[in-house]
């Protein structure tokens, strides 16, 4: 995609290896894929649920559940015959919330075990731990 | 309200559409611009348009992101570090929010917009001949300072569904030194972890509604990604403007809305 190893950009310290995937290439893919996949899903789901009702309104609360709870749900509805528009919309909802998350994941990752910077492992970890916690809630 | 179900949906989607542009263009997530027509066009209660902003802010981010990580514009590492601060500021400001009394957020909404808006059209009044363009060379100043500017971006985003760009872009420009072009692709690519943080919590809540999400999503994106080639073709000086300009109209209507007798909903 980009030009692996371009030094002294905007990411400030020129990166050891310029042969491995960057960590500016791979953060973009993650972000790419993630929006394009969540869309490709509320659309589907969208024009399954307008050839249906032949209307585009989805009248639908969730409400008290945690995400995981909620995908969980619906994947059970999903095996039990019971695939609806409303499901297809609610996981690209759903993959679009945990684009950033994944992208976090993928960093620490990355610097973990690639570029074994630890400075950046901790604060990629930190991040990941609140965005973890904050996953969990349920108020 | 508007009546029929395809004006609706339509409406929608073209919101999404001007909000995932200026939110690509200026780092601001488009928050800024979603909350106050959901609330005021819409009359949608202010925590599900705070919800629906947050996951609208997520696809800006990403789709924004995407494209300016790849064309190196938006400093990761900078980006990273003050994630830290602001996460934690995120998460505790969603827990607070449904505490908080509806006027009371968007008079702080608006004040905190005069503010950015303020600071930025006085410097690019005293600087708009020079500013340094995407490409210059830049050291990063007052880290101790960004931090905290971002731990606060954190908390206003959780209590505001704004993703903190419209703090953060200010600090990052204005205090630590970074150009704006950069300040407003590395705030792009940061206030997606942001607003996921305040945004799994919203969800728990039922404040996420789809009906509201999917046609303002499905618009942001599409926004978003003609956004992010606009942003690259315009001088920093207007862009600037353009920042100051939207933070001062929506200052005016947000307070304007809480004095004339609150929220809908």
């Amino acid at each position: 995609m980009s030009e692996p190893g371009v030094p002294g950009t905007a990411a400030g310290a020129v990166q050891p290896s310029s042969r491995r995937l960057d960590m500016d290439a791979l953060v973009g893919y993650i972000l790419l894929d993630g929006v394009l996949l969540s869309m490709a899903l509320v659309v589907a789901g969208l024009f399954w649920h307008w050839l249906k009702t032949g209307h585009l309104v989805l009248d639908y609360q969730i409400s008290g559940m945690n995400l995981f709870q909620l995908v969980g749900t619906e994947i059970r509805e999903a095996v039990f015959g019971q695939l609806r528009p409303r499901l297809l919309v609610n996981l690209g909802i759903a993959v679009l919330m945990l684009t950033p998350f994944l992208r976090v994941v993928a960093s620490v990752v990355y610097f973990v075990a690639f570029l074994r910077n630890w400075k950046y492992s901790l604060f990629t970890t930190f991040v990941l731990s609140v965005l973890t916690y904050s996953l969990f809630l349920r108020s | 309200m508007p009546n029929s179900a395809t004006q609706f949906f339509a409406g929608l989607g073209v919101l999404g559409v001007f909000a995932g542009t200026m939110g690509a263009l200026l780092g601001i997530g488009g928050g800024l611009i979603i909350i106050p027509i959901l609330t005021l066009v819409y009359g949608v209660p202010i925590h599900q348009a705070i919800g629906t902003s947050l996951c609208c802010i997520i696809a800006t981010s990403s789709g924004a992101a995407a494209n300016y990580v790849e064309h190196r514009l938006s400093n990761i590492r900078l980006g990273m570090t003050l994630e830290l601060a602001t996460t934690v500021g995120a998460v505790a400001g969603a827990l607070v929010a449904a505490a908080l009394h509806r006027e009371a957020l968007a008079i702080l909404f608006a004040v905190m917009l005069c503010y950015a808006g303020g600071t930025m059209v006085r410097r690019s009044l005293k600087a708009s001949a020079t500013e340094p363009e995407a490409t210059a060379s830049y050291t990063i100043r007052r880290w101790p300072l960004g931090m905290i500017g971002s731990g606060v971006a954190g908390v206003v985003s959780g209590l505001l569904g704004i993703g903190g760009g419209p703090i953060k872009v200010p600090i990052m420009y204005l205090v630590m030194g970074v150009p704006f072009k950069v300040a407003t692709a590395t705030s792009n690519f940061m206030i997606g972890v942001t607003a996921a943080a305040s945004a799994f919590i919203y969800y728990s809540r039922g404040d996420v509604q789809l009906l509201l999400t999917a046609p303002t999503a499905i618009g942001v994106y599409v926004g978003a990604s003609l956004g992010t080639h606009i942003m690259r073709r315009t001088p920093s000086r207007w862009l600037i403007r353009l920042f100051s300009a939207i933070m001062f109209y929506f200052a005016i209507m947000m307070v304007w809305k809480a004095l004339r007798g609150g929220f809908a909903g």
